[in-house]
């Protein structure tokens, strides 16, 4: 029996008298780039740390190929090939670009003796290979972000969750950066989760969407069919399409 | 692409430079005196680098240092004088013990984020220092274990012989903090969170980092013990890891060798201003919080990068 890359199944979280994530049901099929959408404070970073277990899940199940995520810790999710980044970028400060994705290969997936030359074959890949000896507090925003990918990249990852990777940056930079990620699920055949509340360019990377408000999933589909979908248009920004409305701005 | 450098010709050749003038200054200038300050300086040494092996590559402060260093003294005190060891059983023993110590603190409280670690080991010191009065028919109380033999009876054999120790285990720790562990403890001091997402479990990182530092320190203790023929409760007091700290600091912090150099300062610094009388301790204090204001990275550390930028081609 062949098993969707990432199932998700009733799962639930509450924080204290917060019921954050109700009763959530999601698949992903290997090589798609899923879409989690929703307005702030849906409960889609929760998502992420649940799946990535950074927080534990109150009930439901979480299976990747069929295998369950439940109680195991977030780092030995990284040796079973799910990588994440996080909302607000999180180098690790006081050491060089090039060894943020050292730190990235030291996982358990890494196999190979020469991670320095895959560092920077990495780090070549999102564009940093020339600021490979920086000190990576001193890299700008939209760096930071690449810096993120690649030191998710440098796991090895089969599956990788981005939590809102264009926040935060200018058009051009979102631009670049939408064509990086198209790049990765192209050439490493990488399935993708993504969070991201800039609308056009989330509609135009995600083959299908999921939407999220207060902790349910209220539609799900393909971006084209999500977008008019009156629920999410009702929850995301009022009575607009969601898409006309960031056009607008 | 070679990912860890390992230890630069510069640092190899220039701490070699350094042990041998220390070995040698006790011959230019003779006296009992000069070699038990350095002895003593060269054991805060060990006691510093140990510190920063742990607390100075993770930014995980450890308050109770000097647990460690007690009780790796009080090892090599029972053992010697109450249990009729041959002194050399004391190394190996006060650090196994340590080691153990650090183990048995470091499970349950290294798990935890926020200021629980700091706090756990401060608390810990305190209760072994009082414990040491309570049973205080085992312990000796306030006068701890006296008549320990010593290790090696001259004074100058025994000081090359810390000074030795205290080369080896900078060399070691150095070249630990320059491999993947030196790199994994980095990144555990610039973010734990982005550790976990890289795969790493930090945890057993941090513990066996400390229990390598309480080994060490333990060492250190055993030493102690064995050039002063006695222990008492006072090595566990909170000042002895302030103290340490202190030296860390000045040396720079998360750089090994740096808090070796910043206890040899300070040690001296303490010994050249006794003839200063009762301004000692202001001096003292007032150099202190001048270093820890207006250098914060330390003295030592700074320095040894800039010299090695003028002798070598490595960027500082």
């Amino acid at each position: 029996m062949t098993h969707a890359l990432l199932e998700v199944k009733h799962l639930d979280k509450h924080f204290g008298g917060l019921h954050v994530l109700k009763d959530i049901n999601i698949t992903v099929q290997e090589g798609e780039i899923v879409g989690i959408l929703g307005p702030n404070g849906a409960g889609k970073t929760t998502l992420f740390n649940l799946l990535t277990g950074f927080i534990p899940a109150d009930e439901g199940q979480v299976l990747l190929r069929g295998k369950s995520l439940r109680e195991m810790r977030s780092n030995a999710i990284v040796g079973l090939g799910v990588a994440r980044t996080f909302q607000l970028c999180r180098p690790f400060v006081g050491l060089t670009v090039l060894e943020n994705v050292l730190v990235g290969s030291l996982g358990p997936r890494v196999k190979t003796d020469d991670i320095g030359a895959r560092a920077m074959h990495l780090l070549d890949q999102v564009g940093l290979a020339g600021k490979a000896h920086t000190a990576s507090e001193l890299l700008s925003y939209g760096d930071l972000r690449r810096l993120e990918i690649a030191r998710a990249l440098a796991t090895d990852p089969e599956l990788l969750l981005l939590d809102e990777p264009f926040a935060g940056l200018g058009s051009s930079e979102i631009e670049a950066l939408s064509e990086l990620i198209r790049k990765l699920h192209r050439e490493q055949k990488l399935t993708i989760l993504l969070i991201e509340h800039k609308l056009r360019e989330f509609m135009q990377l995600v083959s299908r969407v999921v939407a999220i408000d207060f902790g349910e999933v209220i539609a799900e589909g393909a971006p084209a069919d999500i977008v008019n979908n009156p629920r999410v248009i009702e929850a995301y920004i009022g009575r607009q399409n969601p898409l006309e409305q960031t056009q607008h701005a | 692409m070679k990912a860890f450098r390992g230890l630069d010709q510069f640092s190899v050749t220039g701490g070699l430079a350094a042990l041998a003038v220390l070995g040698f200054l006790p011959t230019l200038f003779p006296g009992k005196y000069l070699i038990g300050v350095l002895t003593v300086a060269a054991i805060y040494g060990i006691w510093s680098v140990s510190w920063d092996f742990m607390s100075g590559l993770t930014g995980r402060e450890n308050f109770g240092h000097s647990l460690f260093i007690g009780v790796g003294a009080y090892t090599a005190g029972f053992l010697n004088v109450q249990f009729g060891w041959g002194p050399w059983w004391s190394l190996p023993a006060s650090m196994v013990i340590a080691a153990l110590f650090g183990l048995v603190l470091g499970f349950p409280t290294l798990r935890l984020r926020g200021p629980y670690f700091a706090l756990a080991m401060l608390s810990a010191a305190v209760i072994m220092q009082r414990l040491m009065l309570i049973f205080w028919e085992f312990t000796g109380g306030e006068e701890g274990i006296q008549d320990i033999t010593p290790l090696i009876k001259d004074p100058l054999h025994y000081y090359w012989f810390v000074l030795a120790l205290l080369g080896g285990i900078t060399w070691f720790l150095a070249w630990m903090a320059r491999s993947r562990w030196g790199l994994i403890l980095r990144a555990i001091r610039g973010d734990e969170a982005t550790c976990l997402a890289a795969g790493l479990p930090i945890t057993t990182y941090k513990i066996a980092s400390l229990i390598i530092s309480a080994a060490f320190a333990g060492l250190g203790g055993a030493l102690y013990a064995h050039y002063q023929l006695q222990v008492s409760p006072q090595l566990f007091a909170v000042v002895t890891s302030i103290t340490i700290i202190t030296m860390v600091y000045v040396g720079g912090m998360g750089t090994i060798f740096g808090p070796v150099g910043g206890a040899l300062l300070l040690t001296l610094m303490t010994e050249g201003l006794r003839n200063f009388g009762e301004w000692r301790l202001m001096i003292y204090s007032l150099l202190l919080i001048f270093i820890l204001f207006f250098l914060p990275n330390g003295i030592v550390a700074p320095t040894w990068n800039r010299l090695r930028h003028l002798f070598s081609q490595e960027r500082p």
